[in-house]
Protein backbone atom coordinates (compact mmCIF):
# COMPACT_ATOMS: atom_id res chain seq x y z
CA UNK A 1 0.00 0.00 0.00
CA UNK A 2 1.38 3.65 -0.43
CA UNK A 3 1.89 5.95 1.08
CA UNK A 4 -0.76 8.22 -0.19
CA UNK A 5 -3.37 5.14 0.62
CA UNK A 6 -2.42 4.82 3.75
CA UNK A 7 -2.54 8.25 4.74
CA UNK A 8 -6.12 8.07 3.22
CA UNK A 9 -7.18 4.64 5.38
CA UNK A 10 -5.91 6.94 8.47
CA UNK A 11 -8.41 9.42 7.77
CA UNK A 12 -11.05 7.45 7.21
CA UNK A 13 -10.55 5.44 10.46
CA UNK A 14 -10.29 9.17 12.60
CA UNK A 15 -13.59 9.78 10.73
CA UNK A 16 -15.05 6.90 11.34
CA UNK A 17 -13.76 6.52 15.05
CA UNK A 18 -13.81 10.40 16.10
CA UNK A 19 -13.53 9.23 19.68
CA UNK A 20 -10.58 6.38 19.01
CA UNK A 21 -7.66 8.23 19.73
CA UNK A 22 -8.79 9.79 22.76
CA UNK A 23 -9.35 6.58 24.42
CA UNK A 24 -6.32 4.93 23.81
CA UNK A 25 -3.91 7.34 25.01
CA UNK A 26 -6.52 7.64 28.58
CA UNK A 27 -6.37 4.05 28.77
CA UNK A 28 -1.85 3.76 27.56
CA UNK A 29 -1.35 6.83 30.18
CA UNK A 30 -3.40 5.27 33.13
CA UNK A 31 -1.57 1.93 32.91
CA UNK A 32 1.57 3.50 32.52
CA UNK A 33 0.65 5.95 35.08
CA UNK A 34 0.35 3.85 37.73
CA UNK A 35 2.69 1.37 36.89
CA UNK A 36 5.72 4.31 37.13
CA UNK A 37 3.83 5.51 40.18
CA UNK A 38 3.72 2.19 42.07
CA UNK A 39 7.00 1.62 41.58
CA UNK A 40 8.28 4.62 42.75
CA UNK A 41 6.41 4.44 45.77
CA UNK A 42 7.62 0.62 46.24
CA UNK A 43 11.57 1.20 45.13
CA UNK A 44 11.27 4.80 47.80
CA UNK A 45 9.92 2.50 50.84
CA UNK A 46 12.69 -0.07 50.26
CA UNK A 47 15.39 2.59 50.14
CA UNK A 48 14.22 4.12 53.26
CA UNK A 49 14.17 0.88 54.82
CA UNK A 50 18.19 0.53 53.97
CA UNK A 51 19.12 3.52 54.59
CA UNK A 52 17.38 3.58 58.20
CA UNK A 53 18.05 0.06 58.97
CA UNK A 54 21.00 -1.62 56.64
CA UNK A 55 18.25 -4.22 55.42
CA UNK A 56 16.20 -4.50 52.41
CA UNK A 57 13.61 -7.29 53.52
CA UNK A 58 10.46 -6.73 54.96
CA UNK A 59 8.79 -9.13 57.75
CA UNK A 60 4.64 -8.95 57.19
CA UNK A 61 1.71 -9.79 55.70
CA UNK A 62 -1.57 -8.27 54.90
CA UNK A 63 -3.93 -9.79 57.46
CA UNK A 64 -6.99 -10.76 55.15
CA UNK A 65 -8.82 -7.83 54.22
CA UNK A 66 -9.96 -6.47 51.01
CA UNK A 67 -8.08 -4.02 48.76
CA UNK A 68 -10.51 -1.12 49.57
CA UNK A 69 -10.05 -1.85 54.02
CA UNK A 70 -6.18 -1.94 52.74
CA UNK A 71 -5.70 1.52 51.39
CA UNK A 72 -8.35 2.67 53.74
CA UNK A 73 -5.56 1.63 56.67
CA UNK A 74 -2.75 3.18 54.24
CA UNK A 75 -4.81 6.55 53.96
CA UNK A 76 -5.54 6.97 57.51
CA UNK A 77 -1.85 6.36 58.18
CA UNK A 78 -0.97 9.08 55.47
CA UNK A 79 -3.67 11.59 56.96
CA UNK A 80 -1.96 10.75 60.65
CA UNK A 81 1.38 11.54 59.39
CA UNK A 82 2.87 7.99 59.76
CA UNK A 83 4.74 7.57 56.77
CA UNK A 84 7.16 4.93 57.14
CA UNK A 85 8.94 2.46 54.61
CA UNK A 86 6.39 -0.10 54.73
CA UNK A 87 3.67 2.36 54.21
CA UNK A 88 5.47 3.44 50.79
CA UNK A 89 5.64 -0.07 49.79
CA UNK A 90 1.92 -0.82 50.96
CA UNK A 91 0.80 1.70 48.96
CA UNK A 92 2.92 0.83 45.71
CA UNK A 93 0.93 -2.28 46.34
CA UNK A 94 -1.76 -0.27 46.63
CA UNK A 95 -1.51 1.56 43.29
CA UNK A 96 -0.52 -1.08 41.23
CA UNK A 97 -4.15 -3.37 42.20
CA UNK A 98 -5.89 0.05 41.39
CA UNK A 99 -4.39 0.40 37.74
CA UNK A 100 -6.33 -2.01 36.09
CA UNK A 101 -9.66 -0.97 37.84
CA UNK A 102 -9.11 2.64 36.91
CA UNK A 103 -8.81 1.77 33.29
CA UNK A 104 -11.80 -0.26 33.34
CA UNK A 105 -13.46 2.82 35.11
CA UNK A 106 -12.28 5.00 32.34
CA UNK A 107 -13.19 3.17 30.09
CA UNK A 108 -16.88 2.34 31.32
CA UNK A 109 -17.44 6.06 31.78
CA UNK A 110 -15.23 7.08 27.95
CA UNK A 111 -18.30 4.48 26.34
CA UNK A 112 -20.98 5.59 28.24
CA UNK A 113 -20.41 9.83 27.60
CA UNK A 114 -18.08 10.14 25.18
CA UNK A 115 -18.86 7.51 22.65
CA UNK A 116 -22.35 6.75 23.95
CA UNK A 117 -21.86 2.94 22.91
CA UNK A 118 -24.50 1.14 25.17
CA UNK A 119 -23.43 -2.35 24.76
CA UNK A 120 -19.69 -1.69 25.60
CA UNK A 121 -20.62 0.37 28.11
CA UNK A 122 -22.59 -2.55 29.26
CA UNK A 123 -19.55 -5.20 28.60
CA UNK A 124 -17.22 -2.82 31.13
CA UNK A 125 -19.54 -1.63 33.32
CA UNK A 126 -20.12 -5.54 33.76
CA UNK A 127 -16.88 -6.13 34.39
CA UNK A 128 -16.23 -2.97 36.58
CA UNK A 129 -19.16 -4.79 38.70
CA UNK A 130 -17.90 -7.92 39.03
CA UNK A 131 -14.33 -6.29 39.65
CA UNK A 132 -15.30 -4.10 42.81
CA UNK A 133 -17.24 -7.43 44.13
CA UNK A 134 -14.00 -9.37 44.18
CA UNK A 135 -12.54 -6.44 45.61
CA UNK A 136 -14.80 -6.43 48.71
CA UNK A 137 -14.07 -10.33 49.18
CA UNK A 138 -13.44 -10.87 52.67
CA UNK B 1 2.74 -15.89 59.78
CA UNK B 2 4.82 -14.20 57.26
CA UNK B 3 6.72 -16.56 54.74
CA UNK B 4 10.18 -15.53 54.03
CA UNK B 5 13.07 -15.82 51.28
CA UNK B 6 16.17 -13.48 51.42
CA UNK B 7 15.30 -10.18 49.47
CA UNK B 8 18.40 -10.16 47.07
CA UNK B 9 17.66 -13.78 46.20
CA UNK B 10 13.82 -13.02 45.41
CA UNK B 11 14.79 -10.32 43.81
CA UNK B 12 17.57 -11.99 41.39
CA UNK B 13 15.27 -15.01 40.54
CA UNK B 14 12.66 -12.32 40.08
CA UNK B 15 14.53 -10.42 36.91
CA UNK B 16 15.95 -14.01 35.66
CA UNK B 17 12.30 -14.99 35.39
CA UNK B 18 11.15 -11.66 34.39
CA UNK B 19 13.95 -11.90 31.51
CA UNK B 20 13.05 -15.54 30.27
CA UNK B 21 9.43 -14.35 30.43
CA UNK B 22 9.74 -11.58 28.24
CA UNK B 23 11.98 -13.12 25.65
CA UNK B 24 9.51 -16.09 25.28
CA UNK B 25 6.42 -13.55 25.31
CA UNK B 26 5.14 -15.44 28.12
CA UNK B 27 5.51 -13.06 31.01
CA UNK B 28 7.78 -14.09 34.02
CA UNK B 29 5.32 -16.23 35.89
CA UNK B 30 5.92 -19.06 33.79
CA UNK B 31 9.27 -19.34 35.27
CA UNK B 32 9.02 -17.35 38.33
CA UNK B 33 6.64 -19.79 40.19
CA UNK B 34 8.86 -23.37 39.27
CA UNK B 35 11.80 -21.59 40.56
CA UNK B 36 10.51 -20.17 43.65
CA UNK B 37 9.04 -23.64 44.81
CA UNK B 38 12.63 -25.31 43.78
CA UNK B 39 13.73 -22.67 46.12
CA UNK B 40 11.47 -24.18 48.96
CA UNK B 41 8.74 -21.85 49.03
CA UNK B 42 4.56 -22.90 49.49
CA UNK B 43 3.38 -23.06 45.87
CA UNK B 44 0.23 -21.15 47.04
CA UNK B 45 2.45 -18.50 48.17
CA UNK B 46 4.22 -18.46 44.88
CA UNK B 47 1.25 -18.15 43.12
CA UNK B 48 -0.13 -15.50 45.20
CA UNK B 49 3.45 -13.54 44.41
CA UNK B 50 3.66 -14.08 41.10
CA UNK B 51 -0.15 -12.76 40.12
CA UNK B 52 0.92 -9.20 41.54
CA UNK B 53 3.83 -9.57 39.47
CA UNK B 54 1.62 -10.17 36.34
CA UNK B 55 -0.15 -7.18 36.72
CA UNK B 56 2.76 -5.02 36.86
CA UNK B 57 4.25 -6.47 33.61
CA UNK B 58 0.83 -6.46 31.54
CA UNK B 59 0.18 -2.95 32.72
CA UNK B 60 3.87 -1.78 31.88
CA UNK B 61 3.55 -3.47 28.67
CA UNK B 62 0.15 -2.72 27.71
CA UNK B 63 0.25 0.97 28.03
CA UNK B 64 2.54 1.23 25.42
CA UNK B 65 1.00 -1.04 22.52
CA UNK B 66 -2.21 0.83 23.38
CA UNK B 67 -0.94 3.85 22.80
CA UNK B 68 0.68 2.45 19.55
CA UNK B 69 -2.65 1.54 18.89
CA UNK B 70 -1.81 -2.25 17.88
CA UNK B 71 -4.44 -3.41 20.86
CA UNK B 72 -8.14 -4.12 19.81
CA UNK B 73 -9.70 -2.65 23.22
CA UNK B 74 -13.33 -3.86 21.97
CA UNK B 75 -12.41 -7.13 21.40
CA UNK B 76 -10.08 -6.86 24.69
CA UNK B 77 -13.11 -5.40 26.72
CA UNK B 78 -15.68 -8.31 25.48
CA UNK B 79 -13.38 -10.84 26.42
CA UNK B 80 -12.64 -9.46 29.48
CA UNK B 81 -15.84 -10.51 31.00
CA UNK B 82 -15.10 -14.08 30.49
CA UNK B 83 -11.33 -13.68 31.65
CA UNK B 84 -12.17 -12.16 35.02
CA UNK B 85 -14.77 -15.29 36.67
CA UNK B 86 -12.86 -17.55 35.36
CA UNK B 87 -9.88 -15.82 37.38
CA UNK B 88 -12.23 -15.43 40.67
CA UNK B 89 -13.09 -19.13 39.97
CA UNK B 90 -9.27 -20.64 39.48
CA UNK B 91 -8.08 -18.69 42.75
CA UNK B 92 -11.15 -19.79 44.72
CA UNK B 93 -10.22 -23.64 43.69
CA UNK B 94 -6.46 -23.28 44.42
CA UNK B 95 -7.39 -21.47 48.20
CA UNK B 96 -8.72 -25.46 48.57
CA UNK B 97 -7.22 -27.59 46.50
CA UNK B 98 -3.73 -29.38 47.72
CA UNK B 99 -0.37 -28.85 46.69
CA UNK B 100 0.22 -32.08 44.16
CA UNK B 101 -2.81 -31.07 41.64
CA UNK B 102 -1.23 -27.37 41.83
CA UNK B 103 2.08 -28.77 40.92
CA UNK B 104 0.63 -31.57 38.45
CA UNK B 105 -1.84 -28.91 36.36
CA UNK B 106 0.93 -26.13 36.16
CA UNK B 107 3.07 -28.83 34.58
CA UNK B 108 0.06 -29.92 32.16
CA UNK B 109 -0.31 -25.63 31.25
CA UNK B 110 3.36 -25.64 30.73
CA UNK B 111 3.42 -28.88 28.34
CA UNK B 112 -0.07 -28.06 26.63
CA UNK B 113 1.33 -24.53 25.34
CA UNK B 114 4.87 -25.87 24.46
CA UNK B 115 2.60 -28.35 22.32
CA UNK B 116 0.36 -25.84 21.15
CA UNK B 117 3.19 -23.36 20.08
CA UNK B 118 4.73 -26.40 18.62
CA UNK B 119 1.75 -27.45 16.52
CA UNK B 120 1.37 -23.63 14.98
CA UNK B 121 5.26 -23.26 13.90
CA UNK B 122 4.13 -23.41 10.79
CA UNK B 123 1.28 -21.06 10.60
CA UNK B 124 0.86 -17.80 9.16
CA UNK B 125 -2.01 -15.25 9.48
CA UNK B 126 -4.84 -15.04 7.16
CA UNK B 127 -7.42 -12.33 7.04
CA UNK B 128 -11.11 -13.83 7.53
CA UNK B 129 -13.29 -12.99 4.54
CA UNK B 130 -16.40 -13.05 6.08
CA UNK B 131 -16.94 -12.18 9.46
CA UNK B 132 -20.01 -13.65 11.46
CA UNK B 133 -23.19 -11.65 12.64
CA UNK B 134 -22.58 -11.63 16.40
CA UNK B 135 -18.51 -10.55 15.84
CA UNK B 136 -20.07 -7.83 13.33
CA UNK B 137 -22.24 -6.90 16.04
CA UNK B 138 -19.55 -6.70 18.85
CA UNK B 139 -17.44 -4.40 16.16
CA UNK B 140 -14.45 -6.46 16.14
CA UNK B 141 -12.78 -5.62 13.38
CA UNK B 142 -10.15 -3.11 12.90
CA UNK B 143 -6.72 -1.85 11.72
CA UNK B 144 -3.02 -1.02 12.64
CA UNK B 145 -0.11 0.33 10.99
CA UNK B 146 2.26 -2.28 10.85
CA UNK B 147 5.63 -0.57 11.16
CA UNK B 148 7.54 -3.31 10.36
CA UNK B 149 5.98 -3.41 6.67
CA UNK B 150 5.16 -0.43 6.48
CA UNK B 151 1.60 -0.88 5.89
CA UNK B 152 -2.00 -0.95 7.27
CA UNK B 153 -2.96 -4.16 8.35
CA UNK B 154 -7.28 -4.48 8.40
CA UNK B 155 -8.35 -7.64 10.41
CA UNK B 156 -11.75 -8.97 11.17
CA UNK B 157 -12.52 -10.84 14.34
CA UNK B 158 -14.64 -14.00 14.07
CA UNK B 159 -16.43 -17.01 16.37
CA UNK B 160 -17.08 -14.36 18.88
CA UNK B 161 -19.32 -17.03 20.52
CA UNK B 162 -16.45 -19.67 20.91
CA UNK B 163 -13.32 -16.81 21.65
CA UNK B 164 -15.96 -15.69 24.83
CA UNK B 165 -16.13 -19.28 26.75
CA UNK B 166 -12.87 -20.58 25.59
CA UNK B 167 -11.89 -17.40 27.23
CA UNK B 168 -13.59 -18.29 30.60
CA UNK B 169 -10.77 -21.41 30.64
CA UNK B 170 -8.05 -19.14 30.13
CA UNK B 171 -9.20 -17.41 32.49
CA UNK B 172 -9.48 -20.26 35.11
CA UNK B 173 -5.97 -21.53 34.43
CA UNK B 174 -4.66 -17.55 35.02
CA UNK B 175 -6.29 -17.28 38.31
CA UNK B 176 -5.46 -21.24 39.45
CA UNK B 177 -1.77 -20.96 38.66
CA UNK B 178 -0.89 -17.33 39.28
CA UNK B 179 0.18 -16.75 35.27
CA UNK B 180 -1.07 -14.71 32.19
CA UNK B 181 -2.17 -17.61 30.46
CA UNK B 182 -0.95 -15.64 27.46
CA UNK B 183 -0.18 -18.22 25.40
CA UNK B 184 -3.86 -19.41 25.52
CA UNK B 185 -5.14 -16.68 24.90
CA UNK B 186 -2.64 -15.77 22.13
CA UNK B 187 -4.15 -18.95 20.73
CA UNK B 188 -7.53 -18.13 20.67
CA UNK B 189 -6.96 -14.89 19.43
CA UNK B 190 -5.28 -16.73 16.68
CA UNK B 191 -7.25 -19.64 16.05
CA UNK B 192 -10.50 -19.07 17.30
CA UNK B 193 -10.91 -15.11 16.24
CA UNK B 194 -8.65 -14.74 13.63
CA UNK B 195 -6.79 -12.23 14.57
CA UNK B 196 -3.19 -10.78 13.21
CA UNK B 197 -0.55 -11.95 15.46
CA UNK B 198 0.47 -8.50 16.76
CA UNK B 199 -3.31 -7.70 17.58
CA UNK B 200 -3.50 -11.10 19.73
CA UNK B 201 -0.61 -10.23 21.77
CA UNK B 202 -1.06 -7.06 22.32
CA UNK B 203 -4.71 -7.54 23.45
CA UNK B 204 -4.02 -10.70 25.48
CA UNK B 205 -1.29 -8.40 26.80
CA UNK B 206 -4.34 -5.46 28.13
CA UNK B 207 -6.85 -8.13 29.70
CA UNK B 208 -3.91 -10.51 31.40
CA UNK B 209 -3.83 -7.28 33.96
CA UNK B 210 -7.57 -6.78 34.87
CA UNK B 211 -8.15 -10.91 34.72
CA UNK B 212 -4.72 -11.06 37.11
CA UNK B 213 -6.14 -8.45 39.52
CA UNK B 214 -9.50 -10.53 39.87
CA UNK B 215 -7.30 -13.70 41.27
CA UNK B 216 -5.39 -10.89 43.49
CA UNK B 217 -8.19 -9.93 45.02
CA UNK B 218 -8.88 -13.53 46.24
CA UNK B 219 -5.82 -13.87 47.32
CA UNK B 220 -5.58 -10.73 49.34
CA UNK B 221 -8.50 -11.52 50.63
CA UNK B 222 -7.20 -14.67 51.98
CA UNK B 223 -4.38 -13.11 53.48
CA UNK B 224 -1.70 -14.82 51.04
CA UNK B 225 -0.19 -11.34 49.69
CA UNK B 226 3.35 -10.50 51.58
CA UNK B 227 4.53 -7.80 50.94
CA UNK B 228 7.96 -8.90 51.45
CA UNK B 229 7.70 -11.20 48.40
CA UNK B 230 5.62 -9.20 46.75
CA UNK B 231 7.83 -6.26 46.94
CA UNK B 232 11.10 -7.42 45.24
CA UNK B 233 9.30 -9.97 42.91
CA UNK B 234 7.18 -7.26 41.08
CA UNK B 235 10.47 -4.94 40.80
CA UNK B 236 12.68 -7.41 39.92
CA UNK B 237 10.00 -9.27 37.30
CA UNK B 238 9.48 -5.81 35.82
CA UNK B 239 13.15 -5.00 35.33
CA UNK B 240 14.04 -8.09 33.86
CA UNK B 241 10.56 -7.76 31.08
CA UNK B 242 12.59 -4.47 30.55
CA UNK B 243 16.39 -5.89 29.76
CA UNK B 244 14.22 -8.71 27.84
CA UNK B 245 12.62 -7.10 25.47
CA UNK B 246 15.68 -4.91 24.53
CA UNK B 247 17.42 -8.22 23.85
CA UNK B 248 14.83 -9.68 22.09
CA UNK B 249 14.92 -7.35 19.44
CA UNK B 250 18.61 -8.36 18.58
CA UNK B 251 18.13 -11.92 18.37
CA UNK B 252 16.20 -14.49 15.41
CA UNK B 253 12.91 -15.17 16.15
CA UNK B 254 13.79 -18.74 15.32
CA UNK B 255 16.74 -18.97 18.11
CA UNK B 256 13.59 -17.17 20.41
CA UNK B 257 11.29 -19.55 19.57
CA UNK B 258 13.77 -23.28 20.35
CA UNK B 259 15.17 -21.39 23.80
CA UNK B 260 11.35 -20.68 24.90
CA UNK B 261 10.67 -24.30 24.00
CA UNK B 262 13.64 -26.02 25.45
CA UNK B 263 12.17 -23.51 28.63
CA UNK B 264 8.80 -24.79 28.62
CA UNK B 265 9.35 -28.71 28.17
CA UNK B 266 12.01 -28.44 30.94
CA UNK B 267 9.44 -26.65 33.58
CA UNK B 268 6.63 -28.71 32.94
CA UNK B 269 8.26 -32.25 33.01
CA UNK B 270 9.86 -30.87 36.16
CA UNK B 271 6.41 -29.50 37.81
CA UNK B 272 4.55 -32.83 36.86
CA UNK B 273 7.79 -34.89 38.36
CA UNK B 274 7.18 -33.10 41.71
CA UNK B 275 3.67 -33.30 41.67
CA UNK B 276 4.24 -37.00 41.13
CA UNK B 277 6.38 -37.22 43.77
CA UNK B 278 4.50 -34.92 46.26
Amino acid sequence: MTHRARTEAGQQAATEHPARFDMEIIVGYILLGGVLVSMTLVTAGLAWRWIATGQLGLDYSIGGMNLFEFVLTEVRQVAADAVRPRLLVNLGIAVLMLTPYARVLASMLYFAFVERNGKYTLFTGFVFSVLTYSLFLQ
Amino acid sequence: MPVSMPFEFLFLISVAAGFVGAMSGMGGGVVLIPALTFFGLDIKHAIAVSIVSVIATSSGSASAYVRDRITNLKVGMFLEMFTIVGALAGAAITLVSSHRPLFFAFGVVLLGSWAALFAARHQTWQPEKRQDAFSKWLELQGRYDDQATRETVEYRGVRAYLGGPLMFGAGLIAGLLGIGAGALKVLIHDLVMGLPPKVSTTTSNLIIGVTALAGTSVYLAAGMIDPGLVAPAMLGVLVGAFVGTRVLVRVSNEAVRRFFQVILAVLGVEMIVRGIRG
